[in-house]
């Protein structure tokens, strides 16, 4: 039941996504370096690392998406 | 220059960024080209209180080729030493266990936690990803990893297309991996549910080894891995960003802890035996992950949520969030939060009963137990000339394990079957 | 009688948001300048920002198209969208452009031009018309887009 929840809310939220958003000159926060969602990677392998190790769940993250969306 | 006020702080940073498929090109005052290659560095140290102790060191290389393709290599070497909870349960009597390579035994002392203190072993991973732009939309990769340490070796190939929708505010990903693990635990594979043969137990050194033998099969065993993960990033508004991610593991094959066992006790919580684990051989898991990041004008906060569920029962919820402060334009402080709650797999149980008859598979393993896991952290970063910085990072990781309601019989109430597990994380890091 | 003059209103907006020449930026000192000034050249327009990565890379070819080309009649026309003029300008000290450098900080023509990503380059012909469009700038291909500049060149 949760599952189905869940997979409508991201169903939705995709169509929903069509009208959010920014024009591709207003990106200049989102080009910064330390908005990139890879760009603490090496933290966030360590971490991921650790906690697979140490917990019985993983997994989650992509480094997909964002940035200023040049070219 | 002053650069006392935020929004000169936030005028700095965007000057100093944008992502060529996201390697970060800085333009250097001296040069016109954007250097091609990027290396980021990093050694760390795990330690548990009276536990395991590891460190653990990770170079990774990007290289851009041209403004489409970029080549993305990694190499970790840990080394990791210390004790970890075998899963029997703390005595009152002193406690005798026969060591995996059934070479020597070790001791628990009266009102200790077993720990199992084998483990000495070196670990080197290396991978390699290949990203190409195809299209003003669509992207592509496509990676290999491979990691060896003593008895375990492991093999992967992954690849992913991602799309954008709406000019680049909407990106979707789709991703999958398959992995193949072979494992050669040391002494051999132990039979699910044999009993530990102690050397005590017998007469001669031979009737000891037949025994022991007894309890072990040769050869490798191994585990077959798919995953797969739908991922939506959409840009919310200038400063903030958004991502919802969909993944699906599947897990067949090995997935016992050769190494792990569990008590057999009486009726006044006496050990008659140690019984070493069986787990199921699949996993079929979802994780649904959601996380939220924005640009302030001195400073990056995220939070995400992450819930996990799987055929074991292990269900879990993870909040995390990092919020950074820049001092200046080249000094920043980082705050780490995480609080991590899981639910017992349905086959955990702390120890067995003697009188009862054997569940189909069992493990007293803490880590896929009722669990609740705290981590602080706190890192400082500093950006230095031609674009190179330096972090610091120091965490605390502590791992309550909780009773998932089992009645502890006898003299098992006088000890603590769940105790804390205090962790300690140091880091340096360096990128240029 | 207001909404029919608003959906005339808008009618001619979405009219006149095309790719043109026929708009007003501003020039580094800040004057309203109008894009017209080029025409009967062979106009190469493109739209940067000083946080966009690839058009740090585009800055010396466009250098470069611009002292093979300016002779024959080529002008090249970077448009920056910045909202701070400061930041173009501390780009252009690292990166300094000896093409025409104008400016559109609240991004009017852009939005009129109907921008696709960062950066993209508009090529007019003599006559004023846009003949090409050009979304990101790719080392790869900027063979190609010299080829395209040629061709107009030689009309």
């Amino acid at each position: 039941m949760n599952r189905t929840i869940i997979s409508i809310a991201i169903a939705v939220s995709l169509s929903a996504c069509s009208s959010l958003g920014v024009e591709p000159w207003e990106k200049d926060q989102l080009a910064r370096a330390d908005m990139a969602l890879d760009s603490e990677k090496l933290d966030l392998a360590l971490d991921d690392h650790i906690y697979f190790s140490k917990e019985g769940s993983s997994g989650g993250r992509s480094l997909a998406g964002g940035g200023c969306g040049c070219n | 220059m002053q650069l006392k006020n935020r929004s000169n702080i936030s005028k700095a940073l965007a000057i100093a960024s944008c992502s060529l498929l996201g390697h970060s090109a800085q333009a250097s005052a001296n040069t016109e080209k954007p250097d091609d290659w990027k290396v980021d560095a990093a050694i760390m140290y795990y330690g548990e209180e009276d536990r395991v102790q590891a460190v653990e060191a990770i170079g990774n290389v990007q290289k851009a080729f041209g403004d489409e393709s970029l080549l993305d290599m990694k190499l970790v070497v840990d080394s990791l030493t210390g004790a970890s909870a075998s899963g029997a349960v703390a005595q009152s009597e002193t406690q005798t266990f026969t060591r995996p390579s059934g070479n020597g035994q070790y001791e628990t002392a009266s009102g200790e936690t077993p720990l199992d203190d084998t483990f000495h072993d070196t670990r080197v991973q290396a991978s390699a990803n290949w990203a190409e732009t195809l299209s003003p939309v669509w992207k592509t990769n496509v990676g290999v990893n491979g990691s060896k340490e003593f008895d375990y070796f492991s093999l992967g190939l992954n690849g992913g297309v991602e799309r954008s929708f709406n000019k680049d505010n909407t990106t979707l990903a789709l991703s999958g991996a398959y992995t193949f693990d072979a494992i050669d635990p040391v002494g051999g594979r132990p039979v699910a549910f044999s009993s530990m043969a102690l050397r005590a137990d017998y007469d001669t050194e031979e009737e000891y080894r037949a025994a022991f033998d007894m309890t072990r099969m040769a050869g490798s065993e191994d585990k077959k891995t798919m995953d797969m993960m739908l991922s939506v990033t959409q840009v919310l508004s200038r400063r903030w960003l958004f991502q919802a991610n969909y993944g699906l593991s599947s897990v067949s094959g090995y997935m016992t802890d050769p190494y792990k066992i569990l008590s057999q006790v009486d009726d006044t919580g006496t050990t008659q035996s140690y019984l070493y684990e069986n787990r199921p051989d699949s996993r079929l898991k979802h994780s649904f992950y959601m996380m939220t990041k924005g640009a302030l004008d001195a400073g990056v906060i995220d939070f995400s949520y992450r819930y996990t569920t799987d055929d074991w029962d292990l269900n879990s919820h993870t909040l995390e969030t990092h919020y950074r402060y820049y001092f200046s334009g080249r000094f920043y402080g980082q705050v780490h939060l995480r609080y991590y709650q899981q639910q017992a797999a349905n086959f955990y149980r702390p120890f067995l009963m003697a009188g009862d008859p054997l569940p189909e598979y069992a493990s007293a393993d803490y880590r896929i137990g009722d669990m609740t896991t705290y981590t602080l952290g706190l890192k400082f970063g500093q950006r230095l000339s031609g674009g190179h910085e330096m972090s610091y990072r120091l965490e605390y990781y502590q791992q309550n394990p909780e009773n998932s309601g089992f009645d502890l019989v006898g003299q098992l109430q006088d000890h603590d079957l769940f105790p804390e597990v205090k962790a300690i994380i140091a880091q340096v890091s360096y990128s240029f | 009688m207001r909404k029919l003059l608003l959906l005339l209103s808008f009618m001619t907006w979405s009219l006149s948001a095309a790719p043109s020449l026929d708009y007003q930026v501003q020039n580094l000192q800040g004057e309203l300048v109008s894009l017209t000034e080029f025409k009967g050249k062979v106009v190469y327009l493109d739209f940067w920002a000083s946080w966009c990565g690839p058009c740090r890379k585009s800055f010396p070819w466009m250098n470069a198209m611009h002292q093979k080309y300016q002779q024959q009649g080529l002008a090249i026309v970077a448009i920056n969208l910045d909202e701070d003029k400061v930041l173009a300008e501390k780009f252009l000290t690292k990166l300094p452009a000896d093409f025409h450098i104008r400016l559109d900080p609240e991004a009017d023509v852009a939005s009129k031009f109907d921008l696709q990503g960062m950066p993209s380059s508009y090529i007019f012909n003599r006559q004023g018309e846009l003949v090409q469009t050009h979304l990101g700038f790719f080392e790869e291909k900027s063979a190609g887009y010299e080829n395209e500049i040629v061709e107009l060149l030689k009309e």
